[in-house]
């Protein structure tokens, strides 16, 4: 079971909040300041916080976490909206949700920073594979035989697995398997994702897991 | 400011002395000539010569004369030529014969005739050289004699001293007004040096944009303007200083505000999510849909009065640089393409590269304009399901044209709101020296962002 440390003063929106995370299966500890925070910190998978706290504030809880816990995503959940604000958030936390949330979105958000730090034990189903994030060993459930990529196709589905439900364009993918900047018309790209199709899709022609946007990119939607 | 220290004194100064020098050389020359005076060295007699004193004397002498011998008139002439060396005389006897003559080099007749005698002495008259003719004697009998001296013998010393030393006046006074001339240059070099060292520093600027201080060296007029300087510095730090914090506390207002008023929306949305996963009849479920669009709707709308009031106070952070635009435009479409998907919306993109594909701008701001013409998409152009996103080049411009089948903004839907995202749009759009056109019918609305082709010379 994932483990949330959860801050948040304002107490209506705490208690929502909480049952709901619970409710989706989640263990969640909710805190209303700062106070008492050493003792849950190093057993929590992930941290939610509000910005505005009595005593320290959301970014000086933020940045002491992110100081002694590195592997601890932490998401920031506050009414603050203005850029500087999040710009300042962002530069410790991975994520910045701004309020009025919908819970599905704070949800979808915590599954993806959970992913990228490996904490979620989900074996992912998408389509008629059955993708273990851990070791990516990725399975064919129709006849159960384990489907080998090649050392690109394989980064290539990793990446999209961390951006899941997320649209990625050309320059992003390849800029992220690749690590070098994109130049227009290259073709590497569409290569290496067709011969990913031809090994996870059941029909490469009519791609169910690799989704083409057109006009904008790729997409890998659970 | 001591006046010693300043430089109308050190100016005085120089000037006195240069009159001084004037002065001290006038001095000079006047000893020296006196020296050369007092060495006596023939050529200058001491005193200056009256021609009166003179002619007095020669009649005198000559009335003395008793004994008119030859001897007694060469003694005479002899003693005459002794004091005025390149004076000539001769003696006429009273028969008109030339007698005597000293020192004459004209050509003189032998014999004087009256006629000749006559036209001598108005020929001399007032005349060079000057001339005295004096009877010898009591009476007319024993002739007459006559002393002629050179007119320059009566110049005063000073011409004399000028004639014979005049190169070493010359030169001397030249070096004195060279040496004036050598100092005032220095002086005026050295003000001039620290002018322009004063006018450089004025236009370096420091990291923030101000100049930076500089070093006073001396306590004249110069320093106390770098003095001056170093105030209007100070005063100028302080008044950006204090403009950032007004500025830094005006956006925390509004940030406390904004914040203040999402707090309550935020639990407004969770009592509406409580509700939903009650048993509801499906008015229920209508309203509660109602609600939950408030909700957005009103987030979205105190996010653009924020917006707005920092805009038209120009607080708003403006940070423009050059970004590859359809790249920028193509990740902006990846977050609000699952929004219109899930709206039910066909969705038409076709970006295609143009020249140049770099505009200067704020991504933030250029961000906030997709994000509200987007967002007016959604709430006002709902009904026709429809938006594209699309290039457009051509030689005057580069353009992103979005379009929808909505109504048109003058059939306004429900949802209201739509000025003030717009005029934000339109705030940002010039602020970023873009153009921007919308043309709306009831079949739909077309709003184009360009860069023209001349602003980007």
């Amino acid at each position: 079971m994932i483990r949330i440390l959860y801050i948040e003063d304002e107490k209506e929106i705490g208690q929502w909040v909480s049952k709901e995370l619970t409710e989706r299966g989640y263990d969640v500890t909710w805190l209303e300041s700062g106070e008492g925070l050493e003792q849950h910190i190093n057993s929590k998978d992930i941290a939610i916080l509000d910005v505005m706290l009595p005593g320290l504030d959301g970014f000086s809880l933020g940045k002491r976490i992110k100081r002694e816990n590195k592997d601890l995503p932490i998401l920031m959940l506050s009414a603050r909206t203005a850029v500087e604000d999040k710009i300042e958030g962002l530069h410790f936390a991975d994520d910045y949700l701004t309020k009025p949330f919908h819970p599905d979105e704070l949800v979808a958000r915590l599954e993806v920073l959970l992913r990228r730090y490996q904490k979620s034990d989900d074996v992912l189903t998408l389509q008629h594979l059955k993708i273990d994030t851990k070791d990516m060993q990725i399975i064919n459930t129709i006849d159960e035989e384990e489907i080998l990529l090649t050392g690109k196709q394989f980064y290539l589905l990793q990446y999209f697995i961390r951006h899941l439900n997320q649209i990625l364009t050309k320059e992003q993918l390849y800029e992220g398997v690749w690590g070098e900047s994109y130049i227009e018309g290259d073709k590497t790209l569409m290569v290496h994702i067709r011969y990913l199709r031809e090994k996870i899709e059941i029909n490469p022609a009519k791609p169910m897991i690799i989704e083409t946007i057109r006009g904008i990119g790729y997409r890998v939607k659970q | 400011m001591k006046f010693f220290r300043s430089l109308l004194a050190k100016y005085m100064l120089i000037i006195i002395l240069a009159i001084s020098i004037v002065q001290i050389s006038y001095l000079g020359v006047a000893i020296f000539v006196l020296g050369i005076t007092k060495t006596g060295t023939g050529d200058f007699s001491s005193g200056v010569l009256v021609e009166s004193d003179i002619e007095e004397q020669w009649h005198a002498q000559a009335k003395n004369m008793t004994n008119a011998t030859d001897d007694a008139i060469t003694q005479l002439f002899q003693k005459w030529q002794e004091q005025f060396p390149t004076a000539s005389m001769f003696w006429v006897s009273e028969e008109g014969n030339l007698l005597t003559t000293w020192n004459v080099k004209d050509q003189l007749p032998a014999k004087w005739t009256p006629a000749y005698t006559t036209q001598f002495i108005k020929e001399r008259y007032g005349d060079d050289p000057f001339t005295v003719i004096a009877f010898l004697g009591d009476d007319i009998s024993n002739g007459f004699i006559v002393l002629e001296i050179p007119r320059v013998a009566f110049n005063p010393p000073l011409i004399k001293v000028y004639d014979n030393y005049g190169n070493f006046l010359f030169f001397g006074v030249i070096a004195v007004i060279l040496f004036f001339i050598v100092v005032s240059l220095l002086f005026f070099k050295g003000i001039r040096k620290r002018l322009l060292h004063l006018q450089e520093a004025m236009e370096i600027r420091d990291v923030d944009g101000l100049p930076i201080e500089i070093q006073v060296k001396k306590r004249d007029e110069i320093g106390q303007l770098e003095h001056s300087f170093n105030r209007m510095v100070c005063e100028l730090r302080d008044s950006k200083q204090r403009q950032q914090k007004e500025e830094q506390l005006r956006r925390e207002l509004i940030a406390n505000l904004s914040h203040d008023l999402r707090t309550p929306l935020t639990k407004v949305r969770a009592q509406s999510y409580t509700i939903s996963k009650e048993a509801l009849s499906e008015e229920g479920k209508q309203a509660l849909k109602a609600m939950d669009t408030s909700i957005v709707n009103i987030d979205a709308l105190i996010e653009n009065l924020m917006s707005y009031t920092l805009l038209m106070a120009s607080k708003y952070k403006f940070e423009p640089k050059d970004i590859n635009v359809i790249r920028f435009v193509r990740e902006h479409l990846t977050t609000w393409y699952p929004v219109f998907e899930r709206e039910g919306f066909t969705i038409d993109i076709e970006l295609q590269s143009f020249e140049p594909v770099e505009w200067r701008v704020d991504p933030l701001w250029l961000g906030r304009v997709f994000d509200n013409i987007f967002q007016n998409v959604l709430r006002h152009a709902n009904s026709g399901k429809y938006i594209s996103v699309k290039t457009e080049s051509t030689a005057c411009y580069t353009a992103f044209i979005v379009e929808d089948h909505g109504q048109g903004m003058k059939n306004e839907s429900n949802a209201k709101g739509a000025g003030i995202g717009l005029s934000i749009v339109d705030v940002m759009i010039k602020g970023m020296h873009l153009e921007w056109d919308i043309h709306s019918d009831h079949s739909g609305t077309k709003i184009i962002i360009k860069k023209s082709a001349k602003l980007e010379k």
